[in-house]
């Protein structure tokens, strides 16, 4: 009855809801905030100038971009083998390392960066696990720092890239792995060269979703970084709500989307449409 | 069966329902009450307790609050012309740096403004209580009677070492390095390139002792009772507060930046009358003598001030006897610097 319904509305028919709703709550503020990035009295174009030509900008630009990669290549590395362990479990396994992904996301990014503070303190529970473990001499500056930054962030999208490498591998054929294995590979050889490149998109999907969300990071750094751990979203957050200046502010907003969207040109070159949206 | 004409319309409907049960309803504003902001903590209790639920009671009204405080919500909401807030607690250089955002005070409402000292009273704005950015340690670090006693001594890292926390912005920071680089409290200000450029020199002195640059009030008191910082600058009323729960901490004035909670009402506000009402009560003296016996942030009333018993003195920024080592912070040049020099500043903070 609803495929049947479908078929006649056709496809343009069913997006229309979602895409009005997009065009009044997303489309029209992203316009404003273009007109108001053109809006500096000193001149229209004075902001994008300021930002691109002052030296200072392109350091923030090039943090928090070195912080997007870094975070991906942490999270691919510690999300594959679990996405692997995830694929290989029996039911019962599988259902509680789901619940161990999926129930950090339900709770505020907020909370989860906060029990970070307390927990890589200097004298918090994990500096003293290491100390007392014989591990470390001295507590390790865990927090206000890249390292702290790191941590938290790796922490809150690690999600994004198991889920979607999981994904990829449980719909590699299980007879090219017997096949591989019959043909007299070593398991290594057979993760190397037939599953390994069979899981790819998986992992260009979650790299790029993992390396789009970095790319916005507000909380995390503001909270668990050093004065160094400057992004370009608190770059906006200081010209909204400590300058005042929000030409600049949405000037900056436009660049980081402008940026944000030539990965997403790159990154579609690689990563199938069909690969994105087979990631339930 | 649902006709396709009739689906769409469905979906069409389902979709704007809740943008527009969300759109602002004019005449909304007057159904409220007056709404006060203000930075939370022991600040906005003590407001909440001394000014505003007398000044409620005696009005027979209710008044809502909020917190904490943030300029870009209060622009949005001056500029909407629709706002939320009528009452606001801002930090002084904002009574500068918002006046275009901000109601003139009608003093003929304010009448209790001619008992204040003139310093505290502006055209848009009316300090109600007092405080100071001042120098806080933690005491297993250093003794409470032998830790830093002037920003000199915050900066001697051989005499005090550990690791410090400074505030985020350049505000109070301008102020404390010129203060530790030996300028006179009388030539802090005015503000110039040349004493810019010798204060970030001072800053990047300090820059890999500071652990943290803080951003919100409640930080410093838990990161130094905590032990994670040796020493930090922090607002006095937060430390009070902290000490009198017992926590290892102990402060100085000597060498504070003292300063103004201003109350403000926000361009637009229906409630404009009763907010300078409200204000007016602020600083009556009746209800600045209840400052006196919270003991967190002081009283600006002088003839309130000086009804204090010597205990009550000692905590007070416009004691003579602190205030007499203490710089006043002009906000005036305060609110110039944080504009002017931001991209240095955030140089600064990333060399």
């Amino acid at each position: 009855m609803l495929d049947r319904l479908a078929g006649r509305l056709g496809p343009a028919a069913l997006l229309l809801p979602a895409v009005a709703l997009l065009a009044v709550v997303f489309v029209l503020p992203l316009l404003r905030l273009l007109e108001l990035s053109f809006s500096d009295p000193a001149g229209a174009a004075t902001p994008y100038v300021e930002l691109l030509h002052d030296p200072i900008y392109r350091k923030v630009f090039a943090a928090t971009a070195w912080v997007a990669v870094a975070v991906t290549a942490i999270t691919v590395l510690l999300g594959y083998p679990f996405a692997l362990a995830l694929a290989r479990a029996p039911l019962r396994w599988r259902v509680i390392l789901f619940a161990c992904v999926l129930t950090p996301l339900w709770i505020s990014v907020l909370v989860r960066t906060f029990s970070w503070m307390l927990l890589l303190e200097t004298n918090g529970p994990v500096n003293r696990l290491l100390v007392a473990g014989g591990i470390v001499e001295r507590p390790l500056a865990l927090l206000f720092n890249q390292t702290g930054v790191l941590i938290g962030m790796v922490h809150v999208l690690l999600p994004y890239a198991v889920l979607p490498i999981y994904a990829a591998l449980v719909r590699v054929d299980p007879a090219l792995l017997r096949a591989s294995e019959g043909l007299g590979a070593s398991p290594a050889r057979t993760f190397l060269r037939v599953l390994l490149p069979l899981s790819m998109p998986g992992v260009a999907t979650g790299g790029a979703f993992v390396f789009l969300l970095s790319l916005g990071f507000f909380i995390t750094p503001a909270l668990l970084g050093g004065a160094s751990s400057i992004t370009l979203s608190m770059l906006i957050d200081g010209f909204v709500n400590e300058r005042l200046v929000w030409p600049l502010a949405a000037a900056a907003s436009m660049i980081l989307l402008a940026a944000t969207l030539a990965f997403l040109a790159m990154a579609a070159r690689f990563v199938a449409p069909a690969a994105v949206a087979e990631v339930r | 069966m649902l006709t396709r004409r009739r689906f769409i319309a469905l979906g069409a409907a389902a979709a704007t329902a809740p943008l527009v049960a969300g759109l602002p309803r004019p005449g909304l504003a007057q159904g409220r009450p007056l709404t006060f902001c203000s930075w939370g903590g022991a600040l906005s209790e003590l407001e909440k307790t001394a000014f505003l639920e007398p000044f409620a009671r005696s009005k027979g009204i209710e008044v809502a609050h909020a917190s904490p405080t943030a300029y870009a919500k209060l622009k949005a909401m001056a500029e909407s012309g629709q706002p939320e807030w009528d009452l606001v607690d801002v930090g002084g250089r904002f009574i500068f740096q918002g006046a275009d955002l901000l109601e003139p005070l009608d003093m003929a409402l304010i009448p209790n403004a001619k008992n204040l000292d003139p310093g505290w009273v502006t055209p848009k704005g009316v300090f109600t209580s007092t405080g100071a950015t001042i120098i806080a340690w933690n005491t297993k670090a250093f003794p409470a009677d032998k830790g830093p006693r002037s920003w000199k001594d915050f900066w001697d890292v051989k005499a005090f070492p550990g690791p410090r926390g400074l505030y985020k912005p350049f505000y109070y920071n301008y102020e404390a390095a010129l203060l530790a680089a030996g300028v006179p409290r009388g030539e802090v200000f005015p503000v110039t390139d040349e004493k810019v450029k010798t204060a970030l020199a001072k800053l990047r002195e300090i820059k890999p002792h500071v652990k943290v640059w803080w951003t919100a009030g409640a930080q410093p008191p838990q990161l130094l009772s905590s032990g994670e910082l040796a020493m930090s600058s922090a607002w006095s009323g937060r430390i009070f507060a902290i000490m009198k729960e017992q926590a290892p901490v102990a402060m100085t004035y000597r060498d504070g930046i003292a300063w103004g909670n201003a109350w403000v009402v926000v361009k637009g506000s229906p409630h404009r009358k009763l907010a300078m009402e409200a204000i007016n009560y602020a600083i009556s003296e009746e209800a600045q003598m209840r400052l006196l016996d919270v003991g967190t942030y002081g009283p600006v009333l002088g003839a309130a001030a000086a009804k204090g018993n010597a205990d009550q003195k000692k905590w007070m920024v416009t004691a003579p006897e602190n205030a007499k080592d203490m710089l006043i912070l002009n906000e005036e040049q305060a609110a110039l610097y944080s504009a002017k020099y931001d991209a240095d500043w955030n140089r600064f903070q990333l060399e």
